[in-house]
């Protein structure tokens, strides 16, 4: 059988709050950058966390989805999912929760946990109409 | 840390057919079959931009301006019109998704962040969609 490397993608989904601000802008300098964003609102996350290796000939695998879900339940979900993330310690010290530093604090904390040849890419949606797409 | 790669989706509906003007009705039935026939799409575009991460805002790219260049010269110019007769600038081009993909891909580059557009993509329905990566070193990854 072709022996090239197999890519897994595992959808994950939660809820959260967020506004965009900066506490050393006056308000005025927020509303010009971040428009109706400065207000707390939330969103619906959709993450889809792809893997990539070869399949273990023992298993058929890639990886055992039931790890990937434990792994990113116990690291993502159970930290961001009906949370602020304002109030999340990445956050809280000053990076705005855009969708762009979300993904790259949910890169920070798998990639370490699933390897970081083995995790290829992360995809966050957060409404149907918009996603970013993070290789590390 | 690497670049990010942002996509934004948005919807319009037009009517087409697909027909080569110097083909007769029969002609055309021939080559396109049953999308000869006058009819239309709920479009859906995918456009994504890649951008380095300002750190001050947390951003790649300037969304609202994405929006406004998608709507201004695309949606505006599609949006409940017959792609196939009434949008000048698709005149002589048959209004496939691929060569849609391409005409929107010729529309937005030079309205975008100065080579931020990394893709194009025109889904017609649930089962048919079209992916344009420029005619450069564009890679579909």
């Amino acid at each position: 059988m072709s022996a090239g490397m197999v890519y897994a993608t595992r959808k994950f989904t939660f809820s959260s709050a967020h506004r965009y601000w900066r506490d050393e802008w006056t308000l005025d300098e927020n509303r010009r950058v971040f428009g109706h964003l400065t207000v707390v609102h939330g969103h619906n996350y959709t993450l889809e966390v792809t893997v990539r290796g070869h399949v273990d000939p023992q298993t058929g695998m890639v990886m055992d989805l039931a790890e990937l879900k434990r792994v990113v339940g116990d690291a993502v979900l159970a930290r961001f999912d009906h949370a602020d993330l304002n109030r999340d310690a990445v956050f809280a010290a000053g990076q705005i929760p855009t969708t762009e530093n979300l993904v790259r604090a949910i890169w920070d904390v798998l990639a370490p946990k699933l390897g970081a040849e083995r995790l290829w890419r992360l995809r966050l949606w957060e409404d149907p109409t918009f996603h970013v797409e993070y290789f590390g | 840390m690497g670049a990010f790669r942002l996509t934004r989706t948005y919807h319009f509906s037009a009517g087409h057919r697909l027909a080569r003007a110097e083909f007769s009705e029969l002609e055309n039935a021939r080559m396109f079959g049953q999308c000869h026939r006058q009819h239309g799409h709920n479009y859906a575009v995918e456009v994504t931009v890649e951008g380095t991460l300002d750190p001050a805002t947390g951003m790649s790219a300037d969304l609202g301006e994405v929006d406004a260049a998608v709507q201004k010269v695309l949606l505006e110019r599609v949006d409940h019109y017959d792609l196939s007769s009434t949008v000048p600038e698709l005149d002589g081009v048959i209004s496939t998704g691929e060569n849609l993909a391409r005409a929107f891909w010729d529309w937005l580059e030079p309205v975008l962040a100065a080579g931020s557009l990394r893709r194009v993509a025109v889904v017609e329905t649930e089962n048919n969609a079209f992916e344009y990566f420029g005619a450069g070193d564009g890679v579909a990854r």
